[in-house]
């Protein structure tokens, strides 16, 4: 490889370092892409084979002096962060790299700034897709590193020898120093890692599924946002009972111009049991246990599958801002995992009046709500009956901004009939709110998709949903009018796609779980089950030894241990006369290293010792050195030094 | 003639000289090392103090490279193992080519970039790459400093490979013995008494390999017993050793008196036999035959493996303390340390 094309892969490697840099945006895009650009210049010239000066070097090196008191300027008011600053100082050090470079050689100092960018890219980001970035970065960054060595060796010998092709060494040395990195990551000590493992990353510019009012005045949007939300394993025998999933997340329960709210209230803080359990429903019906993984999305909302009626190994949990809504109290992170009891029916832990909204119903509504209901009082049986007729005979429109026009609920249900699901909840709570039933809109993930290869079900924010519960005098009872085909999480996908998708998870799972959320509670039980299962091998080895203990058995040990001593007896018997002085040369004091020669050791040792030893060490010398070497030379020295 | 042998400049000294590189030790840090290193404790610090586990990612690939460069140098220098092939003919001063032999005998590292280092080396010698399990074959200049029987012990072996982040160093045992041939002077500086002898070339009645009898002398210890005349030592009763008339018809007697005498010092001496040396090595150079005596030793050579022979026995000449009578013949030119007080010409 030319040492052209060395440089332009230095280049090119810097410019490959600041990629991510555009998805984590830790800096605008204004300063990356002009870095680029810059580099792209000079890229493109070097590989002509022209100088590196895209600007002349006594421009640049007037820029490099103005940049010192910028950088303060830009911490201060332009960007407000030393961070950023610092990595747009890194930038243009390692676009003013190259120009300098032309003067004199300074390929160390560069890799050094490529690796602080490299440094910059990946401490803000997430993904999992980090991973090949880091490979393949450090593939090429071995490259370099080669490149410098064999240059640096090259030059110190006074030769000029071209360089043997690196690529077979650096995936070598790539494959040898990831295991190593595995090895030593879980190892290196943790101090500010989050406690709790969950899921991580920045969330702040991510559109989230769930909103704090349903405001109709406005378009929606849905966006095929596929972040995870939650992942909630539960038993085989729990699946059928308790799917498709619907994890609550805010009750929309009061009305104000064209508008659904959250009744506001207190945060209530819950008891916690002695056991750290928090009981929020009285259970009835058979129950199962399921663990959750949760990203907080809306503060530190709680999405709770429905069903749930105890939330175990929680901080302290919050019932708020609005009735059956809960949240904790959590100042770092933005994740949790916890443990959580369901069951068939739950009812709240008090009984309550719970009134009806204050939807103001219209004679055509109130009108087209009896006529749906017909006869029935029973209001879960009219609450059936709407959930029948709205999600048969309207239509249910995936994309909010297909229609085009703002629109109320009394157009949905009279006029239009087809909207999303929001539409869709809101349109029978109005229905049941002109018969005078106590309903709300639930907000919420839906469905999810079970993880075929991990046996866990993954929520996403695509999953956002809403729906009805409607309260029968004791309990909240679910109603969904959205028709249920047209409900997100159903959409298939054939089986590659699906286990496609499952790989992907369990991939990310993984990567949030293992890597990204790893911390020194991981650590810990990282040794405490180390030391159990050394605990445990070496009961069983005990146990074993135990039955395997008989007198035959003691003595076919006693004549392997015998025949060991033989061995080892014989091994150091036939130690080299090398290693025979040696070892008595540490007797007196001496070290001798592998770059030590004996004449060496002997220049240290006093005059005495010294003339009783040379003789040794010229037999030693003969015996190794000599053509045809004396023999006895080992028993010599070996009875010598043992006197 | 004999020769007037003036103090002259060190023949002993050697002029190695330690390259800014090398060290003592078995291993330094090099400047994009130190770089490296500080980087490492740069993002070891930021990790533990953000807690950020992508930071502890390069970090911990930061270490597994620092490890794995330090492991993989010295496994490979480890397992190295440097044996002599051949030196050709070596004088002293003068830089001589030869060739070792590098084994890698390590199942996993092979070793790039490997710099040889040896003060019998004339300069560092660059071996781009011994692959494990392999060996290979590499040229080197060797320079030895005196002439002698020079016994090849250590070499010293530096590379920077895989990374650049450390210079390692290890000394391995090699094992050789090279005849260093006297150092050559500057030809003009015999050039002089060359010019004496060069009239008288042809034949001329002076001792040597030949057929006719040149005369008798008593025996000498080394004397070989084919030039024992034996009627004569019988009749005499004690040893008489034949000498022949030398045939050549151009033909340069050179006697190297080891003779040192009390006071002169050993550069002295080997001025002496450069001098002898370079005197015989342009007899040589013009083709002529030149004969050589020495205590106990008479070596007779156009060229070839009869001249190395030659050189081989000045290279391995010792001093005596006692002096030494050769026999001499007219046109004998003799090389020979006296003591200042009778340094005169012979």
């Amino acid at each position: 490889m030319s040492e052209r094309a060395h440089d332009v892969e230095a280049l090119a490697l810097a410019m490959f370092a600041a990629v991510p840099l555009y998805l984590t945006q830790t800096i605008s895009y204004v300063p990356l892409a002009a870095f680029h650009l810059f580099l792209l210049a000079v890229t493109l010239r070097v590989a002509a084979g022209k100088s590196a000066e895209v600007l002349p070097a006594k421009l640049m090196r007037v820029v490099g002096i103005a940049y010192i008191p910028f950088y303060a300027v830009d911490a201060l008011l332009l960007s407000r962060s030393a961070i950023a600053a610092s990595t747009h100082l890194v930038l243009f050090i390692a676009a003013y790299q190259p120009i300098e470079a032309v003067r004199r050689r300074i390929d160390g100092q560069r890799l050094l700034i490529t690796g602080l960018i490299f440094t910059a890219a990946i401490a803000s980001a997430t993904h999992v897709t980090i991973v090949p970035f880091v490979v393949v970065f450090a593939f090429f960054f071995f490259r370099q590193l080669m490149h410098v060595a064999h240059r640096d060796s090259t030059a110190a010998a006074g030769v000029s020898t071209p360089e043997i092709p690196s690529s077979r060494a650096a995936a070598f040395y790539l494959g040898a120093t990831s295991a190593a990195g595995l090895l030593l990551f879980p190892l290196l000590p943790r101090v500010g890692t989050p406690i709790i493992p969950g899921f991580t990353g920045s969330l702040t510019n991510a559109a989230t599924g769930l909103s704090d009012t349903i405001n109709l005045n406005n378009q929606r949007t849905i966006s095929a946002d596929t972040t995870v939300v939650t992942r909630v394993w539960m038993g085989p025998d729990a699946i059928p009972f308790f799917t498709p999933l619907r994890l609550r997340g805010a009750v929309y329960d009061r009305f104000r111009n064209n508008e659904w709210l959250q009744g506001r209230r207190e945060f209530t803080p819950l008891p916690m049991s002695p056991n750290g359990s928090v009981r929020i429903a009285r259970d009835s019906g058979f129950t199962r246990r399921a663990y959750a993984q949760q990203r907080f999305v809306t503060g530190t909302r709680l999405f709770l599958p429905a069903g749930t009626y105890q939330i175990d190994g929680v901080p302290q949990v919050y019932e708020g801002p609005t009735r059956d809504v809960y949240m904790v109290w959590q100042p770092r992170g933005d994740m949790i995992a916890y443990d959580l009891r369901m069951a068939r029916d739950v009812s709240p832990l008090e009984v309550r009046h719970v009134p009806v909204t204050n939807y103001p119903v219209t004679a055509p509504i109130a009108a087209m709500a009896r006529r749906i209901v017909g006869p029935h009082t029973d209001p879960l049986q009219q609450s059936a009956d709407i959930e029948r007729y709205l999600s048969t005979t309207f239509t249910y429109i995936p994309d909010p901004s297909q229609i085009g026009r703002r629109m109320t609920v009394d157009d949905f249900l009279l006029r239009e009939r087809r909207g999303h699901c929001e539409y869709f909840a809101a349109g029978m709570v109005a229905l049941l709110s002109a018969l005078g039933t106590p309903a709300r809109i639930v907000g919420g993930f839906y469905g999810g998709k079970l993880n075929p290869l991990t046996g866990y079900f993954v929520v996403r924010r695509e999953d956002a949903h809403a729906w009805v519960e409607v309260y029968d005098g004791a309990s909240w009872r679910t109603f969904d009018p959205t028709p249920p085909s047209l409900r997100p999480g159903n959409a298939k996908g054939g089986l590659i796609a699906v286990y496609a998708s499952a790989l992907s998870d369990s991939l990310n799972y993984f990567w949030d779980r293992h890597i990204l959320t790893f911390g020194l509670a991981d650590q810990l039980r990282l040794f405490v089950d180390t030391l159990e299962r050394a605990r445990d091998a070496l009961g069983a080895l005990q146990r074993s030894v135990r039955r395997a203990l008989t007198p035959r058995a003691a003595e076919v040990a006693g004549v392997i241990l015998a025949i060991a001593a033989l061995l080892l007896l014989m091994a150091r018997q036939r130690r080299p006369p090398f290693e025979l002085l040696r070892r008595y040369l540490a007797s007196l004091g001496i070290e001798v290293g592998p770059a030590t020669t004996m004449e060496e050791a002997l220049s240290r040792l006093p005059a005495a010792d010294a003339a009783a030893l040379a003789p040794l060490i010229e037999l030693y010398e003969r015996e190794r050195f000599s053509a045809r070497p004396p023999r006895g030379v080992r028993a010599t020295i070996r009875r010598s030094v043992r006197r | 003639m004999s020769s007037v042998v003036a103090p002259a400049n060190s023949v002993l000294s050697p002029q190695s000289s330690v390259l800014p590189w090398q060290f003592t030790g078995v291993v330094r840090l090099t400047r994009i090392g130190t770089s490296f290193v500080l980087f490492t404790i740069f993002v070891g610090f930021a990790a533990i103090n953000t807690g950020n586990n992508a930071l502890y990612i390069g970090l911990s690939f930061m270490l597994g490279a620092l490890i794995l460069s330090g492991v993989a140098s010295k496994g490979g220098l480890k397992h190295l193992r440097v044996e002599l092939d051949r030196v050709d003919d070596a004088w002293a001063g003068r830089e001589a080519r030869g060739r070792l032999r590098v084994v890698n005998r390590s199942r996993i590292w092979n070793v790039r970039d490997l710099i040889l280092v040896s003060e019998e080396l004339a300069g560092p010698v660059y071996v781009g790459i011994v692959e494990r399990r392999g060996e290979i074959g590499v040229d080197a200049d060797f320079l030895f400093h005196r002439r002698g029987l020079v016994q090849l012990k250590s070499i010293d072996l530096y590379t920077r490979y895989p990374f650049g982040f450390f210079l390692k160093k290890r000394r391995v045992r090699y094992s050789g013995d090279v005849v260093v041939y006297p150092r050559l002077l500057d030809a003009d500086e015999t050039r002089e008494r060359f010019r004496a002898v060069e009239g008288e070339l042809h034949p001329s009645s002076r001792p040597g390999p030949g057929s006719d009898v040149h005369g008798f002398r008593e025996y000498a210890r080394g004397d070989s017993l084919r030039h024992v005349a034996w009627k004569k030592s019988a009749s005499l009763g004690r040893w008489i050793i034949k000498q022949t008339e030398l045939e050549a018809g151009r033909a340069v007697h050179v006697v190297v008196d080891p003779y040192k005498p009390r006071g002169a010092s050993e550069d002295e001496f080997e001025r002496m036999v450069s001098e002898a040396a370079t005197f015989i090595d342009d007899a040589l150079r013009r083709e002529l035959e030149v004969v050589v005596s020495m205590p106990r030793v008479e070596l007779r050579a156009r060229g070839g493996e009869a001249a190395r022979a030659i050189f081989r026995a000045l290279a391995l000449l010792e001093p005596v303390y006692e002096p030494f009578v050769p026999t001499l013949d007219r046109g004998s030119v003799v090389f020979a340390v006296r003591r200042s007080d009778e340094r005169k010409s012979a």
